[in-house]
């Protein structure tokens, strides 16, 4: 924490504000969180009004409800050319005739929610273990510090893999499966922060005040530990969108015929040779979503970085 | 120095523990009778009655843990079902091709990652820099099997006919065989542990054809591994780039290179002569903690490319119920990735001297 | 420091064996242990006296040879419920196969790739599996040099061959599931001849000079099963319900190439004895939602629908295929269908040992010309349990027909069993698949078998030592006596031989290692005479005792070599109706 000038110390909620409206100013300059954030905003919109903005039934195949209309067609906007005896979808149709411009739109909603999720899951259980683990210290940190290090003594996706065929392929399976190999990062972030905190002034000087050490733990270290789970949350919706994917792609997340994109790429990967969009729009879907987060959780790093903060006071 | 790796590998024992009852109990966790996974649904009760009791299924779970050990330590891994044939054998035909596609990665990460990010740090926040980061940023946010399909397209097919065409698939043409080291070698008499480890480097067809002189071998088989490691090295690619440009910006800050420019050195030759070896350190723990990464996408790169390796191998294995190969996959796959950690903190500490006097 | 470590991690290990004994029941084990049989090693005296070779080369010396010493295993009666009383080496090249009942399919059966001959030595050398399903041992054009799993089989050209040698000297068989990835590969040219051309491909390699397309004809038929065991499906209304609420001609017109057809019966055209008048259900969803609602199901019901993501002639796109099905039934009559993807190996084993619970997507391409082919191996007494209970009407009356050598009266018969079908619904019969092989521009003899079975050995590119051919699937084993894939038994076939043989692309039944054969009036007496001087890729020599033991271990299923991969012998069951000594 950098020191002020003369004036008083404000309390740490005044200067968490603060902070926070200086943080806000930084990331407002970095270009490339810029795009994230433009970007990220674009996709919650389509996530939110996927229903209106979407031309069909994201599941529902086409046979027989539209004429002429053929499964694995490519993309057909009249307006660019398209002869208009054809049905008109802007993304084409995939194997079960489907429009896939809508199944894009619904996609989104899922990859959001997918990613929220498994963060919020993964943090809320991390970030218990972490302040427990931290704040307690002794045998107790000891025991759960170690049962983190097993976990991430495995690739995540192999332990989300091994996990989901325990459990059974299935959506909310591979969301659970991810979420606990997520867990350590947020576990391991939290104590870290709690380590630090912990010896401050202002906790000893609330434990002489008489404060419990929940309420300690909760009213002064929670809020400072706050800033590097969000950095760490950002960056974790990514990964988690991106496992998410990986695991519908090989059969054991989203099952047919929900419109996940990594189980579109899945079933759809084999032809890329003949109906390339059919494996390229929900890649492209899935990278410009991973990019965003990615792109906005590093630009909130730099941001919250206290070392670059102290060169940049103002 | 020796204190360091003591320690090191002390704290890595309980670490390997937990590792062994993680895969010992994904086995008896699994849904299913593991009878009929294991001998198939035809198995009547009272070859299944035989098969607990033989396999101790029966007794308290410490026990089956401490026998799992046992077994374990002996280099039992258990027999597939599917294949009918015993998982270390299946390991040391599969594992090679994972290994010469996470090294390959890793080369080709490193050797694009660590010049990007110096040219990053070198022009920074120009046009190039920004450039850079967002091209990092872009090949760790694109899932790596649509990478894959990508580069599957761009080479085998729009280059299809040109100087610049890859194959598609598999680790070798149709046709090309490669003998395996005990017979180039002439050392077919070797049995037991020998013989094994010499079939897995055999396998390693870069290796193999590479000691043995067969350069029209070599050739093929690097072709074959040029698309699967550029699919799968642009995660701990972006990640290099990233770490080698913020850990040299860190270091050009620092006192001691503002003396050097005081003394009036350029400042590339600032980059390159002090900045760089100290900048280096933090990328090779990064170069460890990928593996991990890479490990994963190993099994979407494979299934893309169809290569026998042991991401594929653990998938296919899961969708066939054979049990015995998963476990004994996911436990190797994790001791592998303990193991490299271990070696690169060790190569850390030993690089930095900091580290293993604290 | 290190103690506290040690410490802390016995507390996990303890506090998570205390967790997984809680949440997983011992298993108990539920009756007195008894040897399994696969786990066997030592050998249990055979019932047929051991053999000797008599040796095949006159001797100069004076001494007359000892008398051959044939194998004969014979069942003591016909009540054991399968068609084959005896079958004995008569002496050294003659085979006599006595049945119980007349069966004129004898010579077209024996052709069959499940029932290739071995070396008898061989065969007790492996205790009939393990190293047998890895590594055959047989008489034809090529070895086996080397089955490396996951990457290709390579097979060598045996020199020593009875017929003509092989035209390539190496011939390699590789794999991929995915058809667009069998398209690249041929066109890059490092396959030579590709099976199965997606639908959506077959113009490419129409306009493609490089390459050639050879179409098959649709011997084949597409269905979605039932095990009637498990409810709702022991409902024969729901059944019938549900054939009239999947509308076949969508499917085939959206997922099949053209040459396919919807299948109004479960045999495709080209078959002696077919049935003519043939119609199943019309698509009536309105009957199909009133049937269903009296069947006690107005408000539909959940289940599964399972398949295995493998593309063959009677079911290119499986995955897709499935999801319109459940999509169809969902709308017609509310049935939530949960789609499951399986393995392949996994979902045959189970589907034929009754494990398939809900729908199931299988189908079947004919092995040799005659209905009995896919009547008896589906329907017939010695059938798998993939539907469930048998019918005693269907059974019956495919029974008889087996018999008849009159195609008139076969033809009623069957016609028969299909209205049975269609009243019983075991299975819903949807289309029969139209496929293409296709091979570079520049490939001599090439064909596609409309059995699936193409013969490596005349297939060749002038100039290439090599021939590879790159079909669907990995092979499960190579033992195909124990094996229904045809993935499997388009390898075992360049390998091993049986009697008889299957004309170069197509059904007609010709000589093999069996010169000639005869029968009696009733046929009921099949003799063989075998070719001599036939070897083995071993080097030893063919005779009526291989062929005997070869035949006996799959039929006697006391017998000691009664192993195989799994022990199913299916289509042994199948074609003959029962093992003998079954347990």
């Amino acid at each position: 924490m950098e020191l002020a000038d003369t004036t008083l110390r404000p309390t740490t909620q005044a200067l968490a504000l603060s902070r926070w409206q200086r943080t806000s100013r930084i990331l407002l300059r970095n270009r490339s969180a810029m795009v994230g954030l433009f970007i990220l905003a674009i996709l919650t919109f389509v996530a939110i009004f996927a229903r209106q903005l979407a031309t069909h039934d994201p599941e529902k195949p086409l046979i027989g409800l539209e004429e002429n209309v053929k499964k694995r067609a490519d993309p057909c906007i009249h307006a660019l050319g398209c002869p208009q005896d054809q049905p008109e979808h802007y993304f084409g149709t995939d194997g079960n005739v489907r429009d896939v411009f809508s199944r894009i739109l619904f996609g989104a909603r899922l990859s959001l929610i997918i990613g929220f999720t498994t963060v919020s899951f993964a943090i809320l259980i991390g970030t218990l273990i972490g302040l427990v683990s931290g704040y307690l210290g002794g045998w107790v940190d000891n025991v759960l510090m170690r049962v983190m290090d097993v976990l991430l003594a495995f690739p995540s996706l192999m332990l989300a893999i091994a996990i989901v065929t325990v459990l059974g392929p299935g959506l909310i399976n591979a969301l659970l499966a991810i979420g606990i190999v997520s867990i350590p990062t947020y576990a391991r972030v939290a104590r870290a922060s709690v380590l630090v905190n912990k010896e401050m002034d202002f906790v000893s000087a609330s434990r002489a005040l008489g404060a419990s050490d929940p309420f300690i733990l909760l009213r002064h270290i929670l809020p400072n530990s706050l800033t590097p789970l969000i950095v760490q949350g950002t960056l974790g919706i990514a990964t988690a969108i991106l496992e998410a994917a990986a695991l519908s792609f090989l059969g054991l997340g989203a099952q047919h015929p929900t419109p996940e994109w990594g189980l579109m790429v899945g079933q759809e990967y084999k032809n890329v040779f003949n109906a390339p969009h059919l494996t390229f729009f929900p890649g492209l879907a899935l990278m410009l979503t991973v990019l965003s987060f990615n792109l906005l959780g590093d630009g909130l790093r730099d941001a919250l970085d206290p070392r670059l903060a102290r060169t940049r006071t103002g | 120095m020796l204190q360091y790796i003591t320690r090191r590998l002390l704290t890595s024992l309980p670490v390997l523990l937990g590792i062994l009852f993680i895969t010992f109990s994904l086995a008896r966790l699994l849904p299913g009778d593991p009878c009929r996974a294991a001998l198939g649904e035809r198995a009547t009760d009272e070859v299944c009655d035989a098969f607990i009791r033989r396999e101790g299924l029966d007794r308290p779970i410490p026990v089956q843990f401490a026998i799992y050990l046992g077994d374990v330590l002996r280099g039992d891994l258990g027999d597939s079902f599917r294949q009918g044939r015993s998982a270390v054998e299946i390991l040391i035909e599969r594992l090679p091709t994972t290994i010469e596609l996470a090294l390959l990665a890793m080369i080709f990460a490193t050797l694009v990652g660590v010049p990007a990010g110096i040219v990053s740090a070198y022009w920074r926040n120009s046009a190039i820099d920004v450039g850079t980061m967002i091209a990092a940023n872009i090949g760790v946010s694109t899932p790596v099997f649509v990478l894959g399909l990508l580069l599957e397209y761009t080479f085998a097919i729009i280059f299809k006919d040109t100087p610049l065409w890859l194959p598609p698939s598999g680790r070798l043409t149709s046709g090309v065989q490669l003998p395996s080291l005990a017979q180039s070698l002439n050392l077919q008499n070797l049995s037991g542990f020998s013989a094994g480890f010499l079939d897995f480097i055999s396998r390693l067809y870069v290796f193999n054809s590479l000691v043995t002189g067969n350069w029209k071998v070599l050739w093929d088989a690097l072709r074959h591994l040029v698309l699967p490691s550029m699919a799968v090295g642009t995660i701990p690619l972006a990640i290099i780039a990233r770490m080698t440009r913020s850990s040299i910006l860190d270091v050009l800050g620092l006192d001691y290179i503002r003396t050097a420019r005081a003394k009036g050195l350029k400042m590339r030759a600032v980059v390159f002569q002090h900045a760089l070896r100290n900048a280096l350190l933090p990328v090779v723990t990064i170069i460890g903690l990928s593996l991990g990464g890479l490990l994963s996408g190993a099994v979407l790169t494979e299934t893309v490319f169809n290569l026998p390796g042991v991401g594929r191998t653990l998938f296919e294995a899961i969708t066939a119920r054979d049990y015995t190969v998963v476990q004994a996959f996911t436990l190797v796959i994790a001791l592998i990735y303990v193991l490299v950690n271990l070696v690169v903190d060790v190569l850390y500490a030993f690089l930095d001297p900091r580290i293993r006097l604290s | 420091m290190n103690r506290k470590l040690i410490y802390s991690w016995v507390v996990v290990v303890l506090l998570f064996s205390m967790l997984l004994a809680a949440c997983q029941p011992a298993p108990t084990p539920t009756a007195e242990a008894t040897a399994p049989p696969e786990e066997t090693e030592e050998m249990v005296e055979t019932e047929a006296p051991p053999t000797t070779e008599a040796p095949m080369e006159t001797e100069v010396a004076t001494e007359a040879p000892p008398a051959y010493e044939g194998m004969k295993v014979e069942a003591e009666s016909c009540d054991y419920g399968g068609i084959i009383k005896s079958i004995e080496a008569v002496d050294e090249l003659t085979v006599k196969f006595t049945m119980c009942v007349p069966d004129p399919a004898f010579p077209a059966k024996a052709a069959f790739s499940a029932f290739q001959i071995y070396p008898a030595e061989y065969l007790e050398a492996t205790g009939g599996g393990g190293e047998l399903v890895e590594k055959p041992i047989g008489t034809g054009p090529y070895m086996l040099e080397a089955w490396n799993r996951g990457e290709d089989v390579v097979l060598q050209r045996f020199d020593d061959y009875w017929g003509e040698p092989a035209k390539a000297q190496t011939a390699i068989f590789r794999w991929s599931a995915e058809a667009p990835q069998k398209l690249i590969e041929l066109q890059a040219g490092t396959v030579d001849g590709i099976d199965n051309v997606a639908p959506d491909d077959i113009e490419t390699v129409q306009n493609d000079p490089a390459l050639q397309l050879v179409p098959r004809d649709p011997f084949n038929i597409f269905y979605v099963g039932f095990n009637n065991t498990y409810p709702p499906f022991d409902n024969e209304q729901v059944r019938q319900a549900i054939a009239m609420a999947i509308d076949r001609q969508r499917i085939v017109d959206t997922f099949y190439p053209p040459g396919s057809s919807v299948a109004d019966q479960f045999l495709p055209e080209g078959l002696l004895a077919r049935p003519t008048d043939s119609v199943w259900y019309d698509y009536d969803p309105e009957a199909a939602k009133q049937l269903l609602a009296d069947a006690g199901f107005p408000d539909g019901f959940e289940s599964t629908i399972k398949y295995r993501n493998v593309f063959r002639g009677y079911l290119p796109e499986p995955p897709v295929v499935a999801q319109d099905i459940a999509a169809q039934l969902k709308e017609n009559l509310n049935i939530d269908l949960e789609i499951i993807e399986m393995e392949s190996g996994a979902f045959i084993d189970a589907a034929n040992a009754g494990q398939l619970e809900g729908l199931y997507l299988l189908g079947w391409t004919g092995d040799y010309p005659d209905p009995t082919n896919f009547y008896d191996f589906h329907f017939g007494a010695g059938a798998t349990d993939q539907f469930g209970e048998k019918f005693e009407d269907i059974t019956s009356r495919l029974a008889q027909a087996a018999q008849l050598g009159d195609e008139e009266a076969r033809r009623t018969l069957y016609t028969e069993v299909n209205d049975l079908l269609k009243e019983h619904v075991p299975m819903i019969p949807i289309a029969h698949g139209a496929s293409a092989a296709a091979y570079k521009a520049d490939v001599q003899g090439a064909h596609a078998s409309p059995l699936g079975n193409e013969s490596l050995e005349v297939m060749y590119i002038e100039g290439q030592d090599t021939f590879t051919f790159m079909q669907n699937a990995e092979p499960i084993g190579l033992y195909c006596a124990d094996e229904t894939d045809g993935e499997s038994l388009r390898v075992c076939e360049q390998v091993n031989e049986s009697l008889l043989a299957y004309s170069v692309g197509g059904v007609e039944v010709v000589p093999s290692l069996a010169t000639e054969y005869s029968t009696n009036e009733d046929a009921t007496e099949w003799i063989f005479t075998l070719r001599e001087g036939v070897l083995f890729h071993d080097g030893s020599t063919l005779d009526a005792n291989d062929v005997v033991l070869s035949w006996v271990v799959e039929w006697d299923a006391s017998h000691p070599l009664h192993v195989g991969r799994v022990g199913d012998f299916a289509y042994f069951s199948g074609l003959f109706g029962a093992f003998l000594n079954a347990p």
